[in-house]
């Protein structure tokens, strides 16, 4: 008897303590975290993580704990919209961060839609998701990376100031990422009176270019836009090298991701590519960042983590000033968002629910990676 | 038509396929000997691919000394996962094989994701960006390494298999275990020796391609559903077969992708593969452990 009074003393000590503690926010987060984009849902992962671990660290948000539950979705929609309706099912999950894979973001927005939960896309930038959202769309769809629209264009009145615009041709991959680049090309160029080259799409997960390439060699465009990401843009940029081609490479180039020793050996000189970020940055606050995250992953940040890093930012911004952590009140706060970007600019939602940061031109120089410009999107 | 482009595509789709023959061959040898489908020959390319990494970059060996050794600890690697995992398999086990390699190829290829992360790595060699000149056709060099690499390789497996005692027992036993027995070859021998070869091919696969791809815990999965494909139209067990399956898929492959939209070359083996499995399913060169 005295055993069992004991217990159920201790029992509810331990409720009550339970009580006392505020339940913390629950956020879901779709990624891919395996194949061939695993490596990016990485780095998405970890720019998320330090975001959080950093509001965690000052008290958290409303005073409660943030918890984020990541679930894998291997750039597939289908398991996209699986994995995203199981966490909506629970209805724990106060908001959602983007699956990084365009493809992923736009088979989930109808399902977000449905539950009412905000999705705040990181990574993202097919110019179809800004275009189905906010206004006469999807309401509960926020973007806060750069669309590949008006990334081009900010590349594209780049390379014409400098008379590099015209004979451009395009290989990228066969995804909703991959073609919103060819239209996004098409459209900038379209408006100069200008055309691509050559238009060549491969499927994700290709380990070998030499075919696709080969018949880049033979359309000759004057330059290469390259829209590619991952072990893909591993793979193809070696193999490129690798085959002596020596077509000038442009386009959402991976400045980050190249091999050091082609960077070094100069192979790459006069690439210029557009870019949301890059750790080369010369401000404060990207300092203080680079640091940060090189000090919780061993490993320097790339635009994946910079963008989940952001992106998380606004949406732990907006579920502060909402007040109650409740998914509409969520919603009100995003759309009226004003936060400072680490790059510098204010972080503002248009009619479209498309925030419009700075775009990063980079060009490699001397073998070395340099920021030529920042441009408002 | 531009006969210089053809020429190219051909020369590629040979060299792609040699790379397909280089990882169907040891596959085709375990089904052969063990009637296994190894699932996991994927995690052994990727794991020869990421010991080829460390061998270069933290004890700085070189490229051939790199594929050397990558392929001898692969073939230790295949006693061991033998004896591990296969010995006590019995020819009625097929099911229980392939839920066994299926779910070694998974504790693999996600052991190595912990441990390494999907960061994509390079192996740096001097070759990496050097091609070789013939005419106006261009290879990349250790695309040429490979292709004498992986004709040394079937040469050697032609000679084991077709020149010696140890070959003749092993395609004796291919054809009737009973037999084999009866007339005193020890079954568990040839098969631990079958592994053995076969995983340090699939090691060799990877030491060989890894300065050619990135490496990454995940690369197996690239190439090893395609040599399913290949050693099913190559006849199961059939090691010629495969080879010249490969090289087959390897240059249709490229012909397709150099003349329609890339995305299409990939379908062209599975394809190929469900009309031989519809209309000569011993595949187009017979089944058994033959060169």
């Amino acid at each position: 008897m005295k055993r069992m009074l004991i217990a159920a003393l201790a029992a509810g000590m331990l409720a009550a303590t339970a009580a006392a503690q505020p339940a913390p926010i629950h956020i879901g987060s779709t990624l891919p975290l395996t194949g061939n984009l695993a490596f990016f849902g990485q780095h998405s992962r970890w720019g998320t993580e330090l975001a959080v671990a950093e509001a965690n660290a000052a008290g958290g948000v409303l005073g409660r704990k943030v918890v984020v539950d990541y679930q894998d979705n291997q750039c597939n929609p289908a398991v996209g919209v699986s994995s995203v309706t199981r966490m909506l099912s629970d209805k724990t999950e106060v908001a959602l961060l983007d699956g990084v894979c365009s493809s992923v973001i736009l088979a989930i927005m109808p399902v977000v839609q449905r539950a009412g939960v905000p999705l705040v896309v990181a990574n993202g930038s097919a110019t179809a998701i800004a275009d189905a959202s906010g206004v006469g769309g999807n309401k509960w769809t926020f973007k806060v990376n750069p669309s590949d629209a008006s990334l081009v264009e900010a590349l594209v009145g780049w390379l014409q100031q400098n008379g590099n615009a015209d004979g451009i041709g395009f290989l990228g991959e066969d995804t909703d990422y991959g073609r919103a680049g060819v239209q996004a090309f098409e459209h900038a160029l379209n408006k100069r009176g200008l055309k691509l080259a050559s238009v060549d799409y491969y499927q994700q997960g290709t380990a070998d270019f030499t075919t696709v390439l080969t018949k880049v060699q033979r359309a000759k465009p004057k330059s290469l836009a390259l829209y590619s990401v991952g072990a893909d843009f591993q793979n193809l940029i070696r193999q490129y090298f690798g085959m002596g081609l020596t077509i000038p490479l442009t386009g959402r180039l991976l400045t980050d991701q190249i091999p050091p020793e082609i960077l070094a050996s100069g192979r790459l000189n006069g690439a210029t590519a557009v870019q949301p970020y890059t750790a080369e940055i010369d401000l404060p606050a990207n300092h203080a960042f680079v640091a940060a995250f090189q000090k919780m992953h061993g490993a320097p940040p790339n635009l994946l983590s910079y963008e989940a890093y952001e992106t998380t930012r606004v949406l732990l911004d907006a579920i502060k000033r909402s007040g109650t952590a409740d998914p509409a009140a969520i919603r009100d706060a995003l759309v009226k968002t004003k936060l400072r970007s680490i790059l510098g600019a204010e972080i503002e939602f248009d009619d479209h629910n498309l925030a419009h940061n700075n775009a990063v031109i980079v060009m490699v120089k001397d073998g070395k990676v340099q920021v030529v410009g920042l441009s408002k999107t | 038509m531009d006969a210089t482009y053809l020429l190219q595509l051909l020369l590629n789709g040979l060299v792609i396929g040699v790379i397909y023959a280089l990882i169907a061959m040891g596959l085709s040898l375990i089904f052969g000997l063990l009637g296994i489908v190894n699932f996991a020959h994927g995690e052994f390319y990727m794991l020869g691919a990421m010991l080829s990494f460390f061998a270069v970059t933290d004890l700085h060996f070189g490229y051939w000394t790199t594929i050397l050794a990558v392929t001898l600890v692969a073939g230790a690697a295949g006693l061991l996962f033998y004896h591990l995992f296969l010995a006590s398999l019995r020819p009625a086990d097929f099911e229980r094989s392939i839920l066994l390699t299926l779910g070694i190829s998974m504790v693999l290829q996600n052991g190595g994701i912990f441990l390494w992360t999907v960061t994509p790595r390079i192996v740096p060699t001097p070759y990496s960006y050097t091609a070789v000149h013939l005419g106006e056709l261009q290879l990349p060099l250790l695309r040429l390494f490979t292709l004498g690499i992986a004709t040394a390789a079937f040469l050697a497996l032609y000679v084991l298999l077709n020149r010696t005692l140890v070959g003749k027992a092993m395609r004796g036993l291919s054809q009737s275990r009973d037999a084999a027995a009866m007339v005193g070859i020890d079954h568990r021998r040839m098969a631990q020796l079958a592994v053995m070869i076969g995983i340090a091919l699939s090691g060799l696969a990877g030491a060989t391609l890894a300065p050619v791809y990135s490496v990454q815990p995940t690369m197996g999965s690239a190439f090893v559903f395609k040599a399913f494909a290949i050693i099913i139209i190559g006849g199961l067990g059939n090691i010629t077969g495969a080879a010249i399956a490969a090289i087959m898929l390897g240059i249709l492959e490229s012909l397709i992708g150099g003349f329609f939209p890339l995305t299409l070359a990939d379908s062209a083996g599975f394809i190929a593969m469900i009309l031989v499995l519809l209309f000569k399913p011993e595949g187009l060169f017979g089944r058994g452990v033959r060169v």
